[in-house]
């Protein structure tokens, strides 16, 4: 090490933990872990159940699986990344840039995003298979498994 | 940390010293994970963009992705959601390492790192038999309108599978963002395993025991932790809406 690291902050003083301590960290990590799984494990039986339910493509769902998953993301960056336990100008400077890119982003496509639609959009798409997106609508589908897709298919033709 | 003391903001910044109280390592592997992560989001904001321009002939996840191996039903989001179970455990065993190493216990950190890697492997293993599967199609497939190179003419054909430029599934975008940030996820995890691989066998040859602190390992972690992190996304938006 050269002499201009010598102030640098020391890894074994700040990091090394005694058994005492490492008891408590396991068990915040394993109950964040419990959280996590109980999360996902509720997301699936939902997913699972939606195309029956109709919930399909619903805005109240698409809301609740996005929250869900901004709470998983925060629960792996706070805790199995330990960015909570960083001081607080390093949480912001890793945090603040990607969010106000991100929103900035997303803003950018749900304000301009619309006007892709214009201009014959199913045109370049192959016109089989568009047909067939109407005839799922009507109860047909072409491959695979009868029955659900019917519940689906009549879903879809509710909109 | 609390073990190191307080020092006040103008002193923190006046050089010499990380105001950030971190090691440059660990620092920026935060900051490379920040663009990485800007790489992501800018690719699953363009899936966004490009599923909601074609809504109405954009396929379900349900009637795609309902594989399981040895089984003969078709049991959708099953499969995707065994790989997140796997992935968000082989995120806990390498935080368990972690904290090992503050402990500085060589046998923990080698085991949790050691079942990281099994983790790892295995959502590797899962995602290419993903991909096989949605390469290869169902057996009915469906009808499309194929591009014939020879004859340089569409031709009306029963196709099976996926590539970039048909798929039965749906339009040819849905496919090629499947392939691309699905990919481009598992090309992360699988350096991910390389890496934990790498700090993994020096843990075993007693590099950070002689160095006295087990940062490499936190380091690793982190990328780690990341990897785990996109899929969260990557699950919610191809798989579940």
């Amino acid at each position: 090490m050269s002499d201009f690291h010598d102030h640098y902050p020391n890894y074994e003083v700040m990091s090394n933990h005694d058994e005492e301590h490492g008891k408590k960290a396991r068990r915040t990590l394993w109950n964040v872990f419990w959280v996590m799984l109980a999360i996902t494990i509720f997301e699936l039986v939902v997913g699972f159940m939606a195309p029956s339910k109709g919930w399909s493509g619903t805005w109240w769902l698409k809301t609740l699986f996005i929250s869900l998953t901004v709470v998983k993301a925060a629960a792996i960056v706070l805790w199995f990344m330990h960015l909570g336990h960083e001081k607080k100008v390093f949480k912001y400077t890793i945090l603040m840039p990607y969010i106000v890119f991100m929103f900035y982003l997303i803003f950018i496509v749900l304000t301009e995003g619309t006007y892709s639609g214009k201009g014959g959009r199913l045109a370049k798409i192959d016109p089989i298979f568009v047909e067939q997106q109407k005839a799922l609508a009507n109860g047909h589908h072409g491959g695979g498994e009868a029955g659900e897709h019917h519940e689906a298919a009549g879903e879809e033709a509710h909109h | 940390m609390a073990h190191t003391a307080e020092i006040d903001a103008k002193e923190a910044w006046s050089g010499g010293q990380s105001p950030f109280r971190l090691s440059y390592g660990k620092m920026f592997m935060w900051f490379f994970l920040v663009s990485d992560a800007l790489t992501f989001g800018g690719l699953l904001v363009s899936y966004g963009f490009i599923r909601h321009k074609y809504a109405e002939v954009w396929p379900k996840a349900e009637h795609v992705f309902t594989h399981f191996p040895f089984v003969e039903q078709h049991i959708p989001l099953a499969y995707v959601g065994l790989m997140t179970f796997i992935l968000i455990m082989s995120s806990v065993t390498m935080v368990l390492a972690v904290e090992a190493g503050h402990r500085m216990d060589k046998k923990g950190v080698i085991l949790w790192m050691f079942w990281t890697i099994v983790g790892g492997a295995a959502f590797v293993g899962s995602q290419a038999w993903e991909w096989y599967h949605f390469i290869v199609g169902t057996d009915a497939g469906a009808l499309r309108n194929v591009w014939d190179p020879a004859t340089g003419a569409y031709v009306k054909q029963i196709w099976h599978g996926a590539n970039m430029i048909t798929n039965e599934y749906g339009v040819p975008q849905f496919a090629n963002y499947f392939f691309f940030i699905t990919g481009f996820h598992g090309t992360h995890v699988f350096s991910g395993v390389v890496l934990n691989l790498v700090i993994f066998l020096n843990v075993i040859k007693g590099t950070y025991e002689r160095r006295g602190h087990y940062e490499m390992v936190e380091k690793v972690g982190l990328y780690w932790h990341f990897v785990d992190l996109v899929w969260v996304f990557v699950f919610t938006f191809f798989y579940l809406l």
